[in-house]
């Protein structure tokens, strides 16, 4: 039943408008909190900077210290107690702690349970000093921390005099006022505006298909623009009231200051003029620079440092309404109409799938999908919390893998083969899985058509020992091989030995290394192929041999004429199988040569998870891993083309 | 007889020989693994050698047969070492992993084999495809989603979702071979008699693909079960290590704790094989049946 075109739209205006605002609301609110956030922070910053600059004013240590500093406090509303630190000594130079009050009064020295306090201190001075030496800004200089109690903050700044730091300023904020919210009522207009206005123009146009969606695209575009428009603005604003409170703090700091420096009379001058601007300043102590010398608000740097998360507001809110409207035709033109019939009219067979076609996006495809996203990254141990647009190289990590041909390098002693180079790999897995494939078709079927001799004893005990290495699992085979072929103490080499040949060293030279995987991987896959031919072979009627008997057909010619021809319809999709897990036998490799010597015995599989997991390249191993996907996805068209080929 | 003098013209005896060398070679690995296990011992040889070994002392430390039975291996791997406790989780997770794979992929399976709707070739075609996905391309982003997303590294849960969600296509394209050899007739009487889609399903269709259920159980159970580089990236946790991450501690880095391997591999190995051997005459029905269907 297929719904009028103008009720369709209506719909459509209506879940797209709230799509759209709800989208903008979220993103909107994240950005204008993301520049008051923090606005605590530097203000309770710049006046960390105006008393560590009055501390540094007032000598360090001494009454004139404690006199400052009390006064200082007097003066500040916002701030619940300072407390200053001196290194030499352990000695808690001055507070206005509640806690420090009677016999616990500064000056004194740091008890035992104060050690935190002296530790605060000790990290601070050695980053100032790290960043010093290395010329960087690696550790951080200013402490700023949630306060042991309530929504505070606690802040601390090393102390300096004559080049070294002689101390510490702590400060704890009062409770801060709760985070501001973003105003909802516009969010919900932009949902019925569009709506009311649709509704009265669907008047005019009646059921017309395209008038109707042109209209319901003006209305729910109209709206969200303007709440891009308003958005941003508000944005814009929110920073601004940000640094003007924050400039504001620094003018009355540097006003408390000056008040506090007049009725002192220490003649000692301070050991670099304040510059109280530069008391706003980021967690190493660089000044931020949003304020000029004299205080005031720099708007063009403002707008400079905001104009990158400007740019990504409006991306996101772009991409939100682009989605919008697209729902909006979605739902309009009919085409969710038509996957609900289609939903409903095949009700039962999605329900059967449903849970598992959930999990398979979740935990297959979407993996998947982002796997190869990150393959046109530089992912690695280091930058995993960027977002992957900072990190896109693009197809550089392709070019690396595929445009590099020097299997060979020219080394110093002659040549060297590198086994890391994409194509070596390549190589040896193709070496690897057709040996192994051969010698698993050709032993499997042997024992297959030995075993389908009738009336042969002990058949079925042969059947069960020889099916064994199939049951084991075959990580435990693995390692039972790696033991085996021990330079000391394995049996292999014992047996060498008992012949007279030297003991080897199977993992030294990448054949023999190649040869104990292969005995492992042979040993473990030749009873797939001895079931699947035995299956077959018993599945063919003994009457169509008494009939080629009786037509006077020998034994071969029965072979190649019955047997053969009934073994391929079960033996083509097994070798089309083993081949590919054999591509991907991973835990082969990486158990028993683990790819030495030096990673000439990797296979690709066992290489991608080792630039992963070793080297922590994820966006090359993702690349990697691609490339393998590839291969294996041509093999998989080839294979179908051929198969089909020769059906025909 | 005609026919019995044809057939002993193949004589028995070099067949019975390929058989006995073949069933040595597959066998040694195995008798080894029981040599070192009641050895008593966390060596790797079987035998100590003097310091110039003879012929015969060789020979020795190669004929898989201890020096001296003991079972001290196996009762230090189950109470000194946290073996047992990585044996139950294994238990837990491959129990479970079978139960929700199977269930899921019986249901998908029988939608994609028995009803027509938009989507069922996408379907069945990015279930197959899926199958080609390198493991170590979903390993990364897999990480992310169990543990940093869900918050369930080193849980049972988290290991049994992606085991029985990476079982599903197999086990789809499986099962749903299978049920379309069985004959739609017997679906349309029961139709006719008045049974619902739902009875059709568990009454009919399921007890009649019981062999195919079971292999796809088995494969289920056993692959889960010897899953080796899932669990070891999820459970970092010692106590939540699975059998095979655990067996692979004995004997991986500098650990030479060959007698806790091969003992531990004997008790992990013995359920999985005596599963399959039971299990082995659906196997084979299963898996030609499948096969030749492609």
């Amino acid at each position: 039943m297929a719904r009028p075109a103008h009720v369709r739209f209506a719909v459509g205006v209506l879940l797209a408008g709230a799509l759209g605002s709800g989208l903008s609301f979220k993103f909107t609110r994240e950005a204008v909190r993301h520049e008051t956030a923090d606005v605590e922070r530097r203000q309770a910053v710049v006046k960390l900077g105006g008393l560590t600059a009055l501390v540094g004013r007032a000598g360090g240590d001494g009454d004139a210290l404690r006199k400052a500093v009390a006064a200082w406090q007097a003066q500040e509303k916002d701030v619940a107690q300072v407390r200053v630190l001196v290194m030499a000594g352990l000695r808690l130079e001055a507070s206005t702690a509640a806690a420090d009050a009677g016999d616990r009064a500064a000056p004194r020295r740091l008890q035992r349970e104060e050690k935190p306090f002296y530790d605060r201190g000790q990290r601070l001075a050695t980053a100032v000093r790290t960043n010093r030496e290395e010329e960087t800004a690696r550790k951080l200089e200013i402490e700023v921390a949630p306060a042991a109690t309530g929504r505070r903050l606690s802040l601390a700044a090393p102390v300096e005099a004559d080049g070294d730091i002689v101390g510490m300023v702590e400060i704890e904020t009062t409770e801060l006022p709760p985070e501001p919210a973003e105003p909802i009522l516009p969010y919900i207009l932009a949902v019925v505006a569009p709506l009311a206005v649709f509704g009265a123009g669907a008047l005019f146009l009646g059921r017309r298909r395209w008038p109707l969606a042109a209209l319901a695209v003006a209305c729910v575009g109209g709206s969200l623009v303007w709440l891009l428009t308003t958005g941003t603005a508000h944005v814009e604003a929110a920073r601004l009231g940000t640094a003007q409170r924050v400039a504001d703090e620094v003018k009355a700091q540097a006003g408390l200051l000056a008040s506090l420096s007049a009725p002192t009379s220490t003649p000692a001058p301070p050991a670099a003029p304040a510059v109280p601007s530069t008391w706003d300043a980021d967690a190493y102590r660089r000044p931020l620079g949003l304020l000029t010398a004299d205080g005031a608000v720099d708007k063009q740097k403002l707008a400079e440092v905001g104009r990158a998360s400007d740019r990504a507001l409006r991306r996101s809110l772009l991409s939100a309404d682009g989605l919008a409207l697209i729902l909006l035709l979605f739902v309009g033109l009919g085409g969710a109409n038509r996957l609900g019939r289609t939903l409903r009219r095949n009700r039962q067979a999605y329900l059967y799938i449903a849970p598992a076609m959930i999990g398979m996006l979740i935990l297959v495809f979407f993996p998947f999908f982002y796997g190869i996203t990150l393959s046109f990254t530089d992912s690695n141990l280091y930058n995993t919390n960027q977002p992957l647009s900072e990190i896109w190289v693009g197809l550089r990590n392709y070019s690396d893998i595929l445009g590099d041909f020097s299997i060979v390098k020219q080394g110093e002693g002659g040549s060297v083969v590198n086994y890391l180079n994409f194509y070596w790999t390549l190589g040896f897995t193709i070496v690897w899985t057709v040996t192994n494939v051969t010698i698993g078709v050709t032993s499997g079927l042997i024992l297959a058509l030995i075993l389908n001799t009738k009336a042969l004893a002990l058949r079925p005990m042969y059947r069960v020992l020889l099916i064994l290495p199939w049951a084991m699992p075959n990580y435990i085979t693995a390692l039972i091989w790696k033991g085996m072929f021990h330079r000391q103490f394995g049996v292999i080499n014992h047996v060498l030995q008992m012949f007279g040949i030297p003991a080897l060293s199977w993992f030294d030279h990448p054949f023999t290394s190649y040869l104990t995987a292969l005995a492992t991987n042979g040993w473990l896959s030749f009873p797939f192929m001895m079931v699947v031919s035995l299956g077959a072979l018993q599945s063919i009627p003994a009457d169509i041999y008494e009939a080629a008997r009786v037509d006077g057909a020998n034994r071969w010619q029965a072979f190649k004429a019955i047997t053969l021809p009934s073994l391929r319809p079960a033996l083509v999709p097994a070798v089309i199988i083993s081949v590919v897990w054999t591509f991907n036998m991973f835990n082969i490799i990486y158990l028993v040569t683990a790819g030495e010597p030096g990673g000439a015995t990797e296979i690709l599989v066992t290489q991608a998870y080792k630039f992963a997991f070793e080297r922590y390249r994820y966006g090359y191993a993702a690349a990697y891993s691609t490339v393998i996907f590839a291969i294996l996805l041509i093999y998989g068209f080839i294979q179908n083309r051929v198969s089909k080929a020769t059906e025909a | 007889m005609a026919r019995s003098r044809r057939e002993e013209q193949i004589p028995h005896g070099p067949l019975h020989l390929i058989l006995v060398v073949a069933t040595l070679v597959t066998m040694y690995p195995v008798l080894w693994v029981i040599t070192i296990a009641f050895s008593g011992k966390q060596s790797l040889a079987i035998a100590d050698l003097p310091p110039d070994p003879s012929f015969f002392d060789r020979l020795r430390a190669v004929i898989p047969w201890p020096q001296h039975w003991s079972f001290s291996n196996f009762v230090s791997v189950m109470t000194d070492q946290p073996f047992g406790r990585w044996l139950l989780n294994s238990i837990i997770v491959a129990a479970l992993t079978t139960l929700v794979g199977v269930f899921l992929s019986c249901t998908a399976a029988y939608a994609f084999s028995r009803f027509k709707f938009p989507g069922r070739r996408l379907g069945m075609m990015s279930f197959l495809v899926s199958q080609m996905f390198p493991g170590t391309l979903m390993l990364i982003p897999l990480y992310i989603i169990i543990v940093q997303v869900l918050g369930l590294g080193s849980t049972k849960i988290g290991l049994v979702i992606v085991y029985a969600t990476t079982s599903i296509p197999f086990s789809v394209w499986m099962l749903k071979g299978y049920f379309d050899t069985i004959p739609k007739e017997l679906e349309e009487a029961a139709l006719i008699e008045g049974a619902s889609a739902g009875q059709i399903f568990w009454r009919i269709v399921l007890p009649l693909a019981k062999p195919a259920v079971a292999i796809t159980a088995l494969f289920s159970f056993m692959s889960s079960w010897n899953e080796f580089i899932l669990a070891a990236t999820f459970m970092d946790k010692e106590d939540m290590y699975t059998a095979p991450v655990g067996l692979r501690f004995f004997v991986g880095g500098f650990s030479q704790q060959w007698g806790y391997f091969a003992a531990g591999s004997i008790i992990v190995s013995i359920p999985v094989v005596f599963l399959f051997l039971y299990l082995q005459k659906y196997l084979v029905s299963g898996l030609t049946a499948g096969s030749v269907k492609g």
